[in-house]
Parts: structure tokens; sequence; C-alpha cells
């Protein structure tokens, strides 16, 4: 199942989190640069804490909050950092450690000891927190407050449940319960055969006046958080006398969830429909489906509604376990013989094959050079039939490691969803081009890029609905997540019609923390970068979500590491859009190769747009102007032999090269043209990894090294400086 | 003390079963066999729950649980039906006087217990 394999890979960053955080505790004593150390702590728990929630291990997160946020009081220096500290610091992150194995290991609900264990830790961070009045409980303040008068059960309120592994019950009891000779008392009170009323508020805003009241009638509601291991239909059965008189409304706990998908995975049966399979895994009970299939019947014939968007909104099941049953439904309905068609194969193989086919094309490359070279004809013609089979099976071997993006972008329904009711927000998210295929390597490092981000839209972006309204939007937030191919580039597009940045806030804060000159105030465009660098943050207040300052950094960090860039375009109140640039595969591109006073230099094949000879005239006008004609366009000319200072200046470049990248156009001047090669792109070490204009290196087949052209590096230093060349 | 419960039914087995369910349970148990009978045996009496079968001579479930409801001492008291599967116009008759628990029979003694105690005040 899919789930099991995000828990695997949860698991496997949690722990490499955790000893990192480890390591920094231990250090955290003796060292002189503690900020970064507690720095990596806290993004360690944010981390954990973030991801913990995608995937609904609501213990982790409740334990993990409350040390994160003591983290964010040693970052903001509110705290002293002692050794009392460290020590409990320590026995949380074990703690830690603990719960995410546990609940990683099995969906049963903690063993009590470990529970006790967390309390007691909480007890111990206590004096480390700030003290705040503690919040008053939700079911009472979204029911006893003055709008309840309505007193009927409102709309699905996901509150109730997300992030605890309670049952909720809102039960609205008929006016004759009392005449019918049924106490409300004694189904409490029997309910608590089944388990331990958490909290229990009771709704008494549809009691009327004393003269109107009548004595005889019941005008009670209540909300009870329920824990209890019995099932839905079990605890459903225990108002089964009031079914007919009273509103009941069962929402299981959040954490139940995944166990209800499972079971969906689990059943053996067929020819099912949906709501037989929501029943027949407990998900929903039986008269839960036939209040909705009344419902749905009720409804005009052309408009009527999926019997599961009935279920979600009436708040009797989770949107991932129809989805579950959805996705079941489909598999039933498939013959099985598609099951043969896709095989697993372990990710480390394919990698080692895509490293071998990269040294294939190399030594193929020196094959066919080395056949011209001998003009052997038969050599030559075998040898180019032999490059083309290579590069068949290069390519084949790359989209091996291609995977479409919907599956990590379908994940962030559930993040939005949840996140979104738990702000009091209505937002919808927007998926397009689910199906642009991504090298998988690089989809792993995108969650956690995506996700701060995505949590940032839905926390900051997206407004509370009464100030959308206000602002003349609709009330309903769109996020849409959209991927596209763009000149050689992959584009990750994430934009909300929420309320924008706000490059005034980003100022102010800017001066606050210290990080620019406050008498030199860049362009906008410039400040919006700011909200990349550590610690920054303009949000009032820290949520459950976001609005520490920790996420965009890691942001920019992870996505520089894959050599892409993040660009912001925002426009104060009605829109962000970030958009991340990646580059197409990590490994093996197609390139242009050139030769610069005897050297060789690869540009990108798809970045390359035209290729001139360079007169004597068209130079001389060319330097005159100082700029390039193209196609009735001024672009910039850069002589690269200028640029890499190649010895033998006297003589000059005999042919131009039009290179485009994001829509910028530039004009290399070169001394050859060799056409296109594949080549294998190897990283520079470490020493030159600040040299500018170069991207890597590449062995070409008769074991020369050429040089890989870092065109956007080019372009920007063309941007910022102001000499035309 | 014991709280107290009457079962109304024509057949002695039924009445015999039910009251050693609710006895073994820690309740103190009346019997009536049936309305009229019942009537007579609750007046002045106070009553937790009544356990009271449709189909009985004399005096029919229905009509006893009418009458009840007229009586101020005994209208909250909560009321467990006895019915076969093939009663519903009774039933819907039962339901609009107010019965809105309905057990139906053959019930196994624990589920007329469970019943019971869903109804019954602490």
């Amino acid at each position: 199942m899919e789930l099991e394999s995000v828990r695997n890979t949860f698991l496997i960053e949690a722990n490499e989190l955790l000893v990192e955080m480890e390591k920094a505790l231990l250090e955290l004593e003796g060292s002189d640069d503690k900020a970064e150390l507690i720095n990596v702590m806290f993004r360690g728990a944010h981390t954990i804490k973030g991801s913990a929630g995608l995937i609904g291990l609501d213990r982790v997160v409740h334990f993990t909050h409350k040390v994160e946020s003591v983290l964010e009081r040693l970052r903001q220096n509110e705290l002293k950092i002692s050794e009392g500290l460290i020590g409990v610091m320590l026995n949380c992150k074990d703690h830690i450690a603990e719960l995410v194995q546990l609940s990683c290991a099995s969906e049963e609900e903690l063993p009590a000891a470990i529970i006790t264990a967390g309390d007691l830790l909480h007890d111990a961070l206590a004096p480390y927190l700030a003290i705040t009045p503690p919040p008053a409980p939700k079911s009472a303040n979204a029911t006893t407050g003055a709008p309840a008068l309505d007193c009927g059960i409102g709309p699905y309120n996901a509150d109730a449940s997300v992030g605890s592994s309670s049952w909720h019950i809102s039960l609205r009891f008929g006016r004759d319960v009392l005449r019918d000779g049924m106490d409300p008392l004694s189904f409490i009170n029997y309910l608590k055969r089944y388990g331990e009323i958490e909290y229990l508020t009771t709704l008494y805003a549809c009691l009327p006046d004393i003269e109107d009241m009548n004595p005889e009638s019941c005008y009670l509601g209540f909300e009870i958080t329920f824990r209890s291991d019995f099932t839905k239909q079990e605890i459903e059965d225990v108002f089964e006398f009031l079914r007919e008189s009273c509103v009941i409304r069962i929402i299981p706990p959040h954490s139940a969830a995944p166990t209800y998908m499972s079971l969906i995975d689990e059943l053996t049966e067929d020819s099912w429909r949906l709501g037989e399979i929501l029943v027949k895994s407990g998900a929903i009970t039986q008269r839960e489906l036939d209040e909705a299939l009344r419902k749905q019947q009720g409804e005009p014939e052309r408009e009527k509604p999926c019997i599961g968007d009935i279920l979600v909104k009436e708040g009797v099941v989770h949107r991932e376990v129809v989805e579950a049953a959805v996705d079941k439904q489909a598999k039933l309905r498939k013959p099985a013989s598609e099951e043969g068609k896709t095989i697993r194969v372990d990710a480390v193989k394919l990698d080692h094959l895509i490293n071998l086919v990269g040294e294939l094309v190399i030594s193929s490359g020196g094959i066919r050079q080395h056949a011209n070279m001998v003009k052997d004809s038969a050599l030559s013609k075998s040898s180019m039939l032999m490059s083309r089979l290579v590069n068949d099976i290069r390519e084949i071997a790359m989209k091996m490691r291609m995977v479409p993006i919907a599956a990590t972008f379908n994940r962030f329904q559930r993040l939005v969803h949840d996140s979104s009711r738990e702000m009091g927000k209505n937002i919808e998210l927007v998926i397009e081009g689910g199906e642009t295929e991504l090298d998988r390597t690089m989809i792993e490092k995108l969650t956690d890029p995506l996700t701060h981000i995505v949590r940032n839209s839905v926390d900051h972006g997206i407004e509370p609905p009464q100030e959308r309204l206000a602002a003349g939007k609709p009330a309903k937030g769109t996020i849409t997540l959209d991927a596209y191919h763009d000149s050689g580039s992959i584009i990750i597009a994430i934009s909300d019609d929420g309320r924008g940045l706000n490059a005034e806030k980003i100022w102010q804060k800017a001066i606050k923390v210290g990080m620019v000159d406050p008498d030199k105030r860049p362009p906008d465009k410039d400040l919006y970068k700011l909200i990349f660098e550590p610690g920054f943050s303009t949000a009032e207040a820290v949520t459950n979500l976001s609005g520490r300052g920790v996420g965009m950094d890691v942001v920019r960090r992870n996505i520089e590491v894959m050599r892409g860039f993040v660009q912001i375009d925002t426009v104060q109140g009605q829109s962000t859009t970030m958009l991340i640039h990646l580059p197409l595969t990590l490994s093996i591109i197609d390139g242009f190769m050139v030769g610069i006073r005897g050297a060789f230099y690869i540009i990108p094949l798809d970045m390359v747009v035209k290729c001139f000879i360079l007169t004597e005239e068209r130079r001389m006008m060319i330097e005159s102007r100082g700029y390039f004609d193209f196609r009735g366009k001024v672009i910039p000319y850069i002589d690269l032999a200028g640029v890499f200072n190649t010895n033998g200046g006297a003589r000059h470049s005999d042919n131009i090269v039009v290179v485009q990248y994001a829509g910028q156009s530039v004009a290399f001047a070169v001394d050859r043209l060799f056409g296109d090669v594949q080549v294998v792109i190897k990283t520079l070490g470490k020493v030159y990894k600040e040299v500018e204009g170069i991207a890597g290196a590449t062995i070409l087949g008769d074991g020369t090294v050429a040089m890989i052209l870092d065109v956007p590096g080019i372009i920007k230093t063309v941007k910022n400086s102001t000499i035309n060349v | 003390m014991a709280k107290r419960i009457m079962i109304i039914d024509d057949s002695a087995t039924l009445r015999e079963v039910v009251k050693a369910t609710l006895l073994k349970a820690g309740y103190e148990v009346l019997e009536a066999v049936d309305g009229k009978d019942a009537l007579k045996k609750i007046a002045g009496q106070k009553i937790n729950l009544i356990v009271c079968d449709v189909n009985m001579p004399n005096m029919d479930g229905i009509t006893f649980l009418k009458e009840i409801k007229q009586q101020t001492a005994h209208k909250f008291v909560p009321i467990i039906m006895l019915t076969t599967e093939s009663q519903e116009t009774k039933k819907q008759e039962g339901k609009a006087a107010g019965a809105k628990a309905w057990v139906v029979k053959p019930f196994k003694p624990e589920t007329m217990l469970a019943a019971v105690e869903k109804l019954i005040l602490p």
C-alpha cells in the first residue's frame, strides 16, 4: 500500500533528523555557534512534526509541537541553555524516536505507558514554556457561543476530530424524548461502558426563556469527545432508540482513517458499490448510508451528487477513506491481468544502470571518433549504428527513472484539506500538469520544499473567508499546483489567490532582524527574496502549521542542491506564485560542443537557438554597437574567449551561438562548432565548485575533458554587470 | 436502592427469562400478565422502567402505552416494547403513541439487558 511506503520514508527521514538533533544537543554546551545548533534542532523538530501531520501520526505531532515551542524560545533567546534543559531535551528526542518507531510499525493505539511517559515529559517541558492561558476547548467555543442558536448540527467541522485519536459525537435531542420515556442522561451513562468520555459540552442555546419553556420538553444537545476502541456501528448502537427522534453524528478519530483505508484495501469481495465497501470496512454505518442515499434521491436528477461527496459533507467519513474506497472500486473493476504489466525494481539498481549507460555513452563516442579517424567505412557504419542504439538505451534508461509528479501533488490534498479546516478557511487545491514526469531522485527532494510552500499558502497566503469577501474575492481560496516544461527545464508552480506578499512588512521585519541596511531599500522584487533567509517570518502568530520562519530557507537550500532556483511572483492583495525551476535531468544531457582556443565546451542543446558565422564586418558592427541584433531583437553579446581568459587573444572568434534560457537570449562568440554530443555530467570537485560560468565537466570519447557551460549563471552575471561586452 | 422494572407479557416463559436476567443484573422485578393487570399493579408504585409486549389479551400493549402516558406519575417512565417482525402496523401505532424503544422477538437475554441499561437512569 502506498501509505506504507510513505511511512517508511518518514521513518528514515525522522531517524536522520533525530540523529542530527541529538548531535546538536550534545555539542550545544561547549559550542560557540549555539544559534546554528539550535536551528538544526528546531528544523529537525519542525520537519518531523510537519511530516507526521501529513501522514496522520497525531501522537507524534502532539508531542513534538511542545518540543518545538521550547526550541523556538531558545531560538528567540527567550531561554538560556542549561544542563537541565539539555537533559530534558535528550529525553524528548528519545521519546520522539520511540513514538515515530511505534506509530510507523503498527496502526494500533500506542501503549498507555508511552502516552504517560509523553505526558510526564510535557510536564518537564512546561517550566521552559512561556506562560499562556490554556486554550478553551474548541468544541465549547464552536457551539456554546452566541451564534449557536441554530440547534442543528452545523456543517462538518473537521476541527472536531483533526489531530486527535478520539471519536467525536454530536447529539441533538428531539423535543419529545422525555415524553417518550427517554432521558439523555441514561444514554450518556451507558456510553461510558464503551470507552472514556474525555470531554462533554452541554448545549443549551436552544433553551427558551422560562415563560416559553415546556418543562416536559428536552432542549439539550451534547458534544462529546470520546475515546473508544469499539467500532462505529457499536457506538452508534448505543443510541439506537434515539435514532428517530434525535440528530446523531459520529465522527471517527482522525487516526482511524488509515485503519479504514487498509481495511478497505484488504477486502476480498468483488462487485460492490461504494457505499457497501464503506459499510463493510466499518467506516460508515448502514444508517448513515441509508440517510445519504435518501439525500441523494432528494436531489434533482441532473445534478445528483456522488454518494461519497454526500458522506464527506455530512462529516460521517474522512475524504481520504472515500478516496481509498473509490480506488478499491476501480481496482475491482479492472481485470486482474493488469497486474503483471509492471514490476518493482530496486531504485539502487536503476541508478547503477544509469551510471553504466553513462559510461557506455562515453565509450561509444570514443569508438565512433576512432572509426572516423581510421577511415574504415565498415567500422564507421557499425559504430554509427551502435551509437544510435546506445542513444536509445540511454533514453529508455532515463525514462525508467522518470515518474509523474501527480502522486506527489496528490499528497497535498490531505494537507490542504486538514489544515485549511483547522484554520477555519475554505481552500480548494487544484492540481494541473500531474502527468509531467520528473526524475525520481528529484521528486524525493521536492516533497519537503513543496510542503513548506503549500503550508505557507494555506496559513499566510489565503485569507479567512470574511476577509476574502470583504476584499471582493470568492470566500473559497484556491491553491494551484502545476508542473510543466519550459525551455529545457521543468517548472513547478505553486500559486494561491491569497493576500500576496507584503513588501512593506518584509522590509520592516528585515530592518528589525538586522538583515538589511535601513537606509538602502532595494526594489520590492529583491525584498521578496529575503523570505528565503533563515529565521525570517512576518507572520504574527505561530500556528501549528507555519510562521516560525523555518522552511523557506530549507526550501531554497533543497532546490539549489538540485541545480534549480525559486522565483517569486506576487501581486499584493491578489496572488502569490512560487516558481521552482529545475533542470530536466540530473545526469546525462544532450549537449552542443563548441571549441574556444583549443579547449572544448558544452552548451546544453535545448538552450541553443541558432548559430551564425561571425564575419569580419559583422564583428566590427557588433563591437561598435556593443550588442547583437537577433531577429530584430537586441541581445547581449559575449565573447567567451574573453570570459574564460583563454590565451591567444590575437585570434578572433569565428562563430556565434545564440542561446536562450528562461526567456533571456544571449549571443556567445566561439571559435569552432562541433555539433551535438551526448554528455554525462560529472560534477566538479569541491575546489572548483565556485568557478563562475561552469556547471560541470564531461569526458569525451577520446578521454579529453570538456567543460559544461553554466548558461543561467553567465546570463545572471551579464544582467548584474553593467558591462556591455 | 435497586431499580424497579415491570415486565408485562402473557407468556410465563418469557417473563421468567427476562426476570432471571434482570434479577441477575441487580434489578428488582415486578410482573404483570396483561395491560389491565399492569395498570392495577403499577398504581401508587415507583417504577423505573417497563418492558411491555404488544399482543396480549384483555388490554394490549398499545392501549396500555396510551393509558400510562396519561398518568402524571408514570408518563416519563422509559418503556421497551416487545414485538415480532410481522407487526409493522402495530409498531407504527406504538411509535405514534410515544414508544421509541423496540426489541424484536425472539431476542437474546443480553439484548434485553443492553436495551434496559441504555434507557434506565443511573
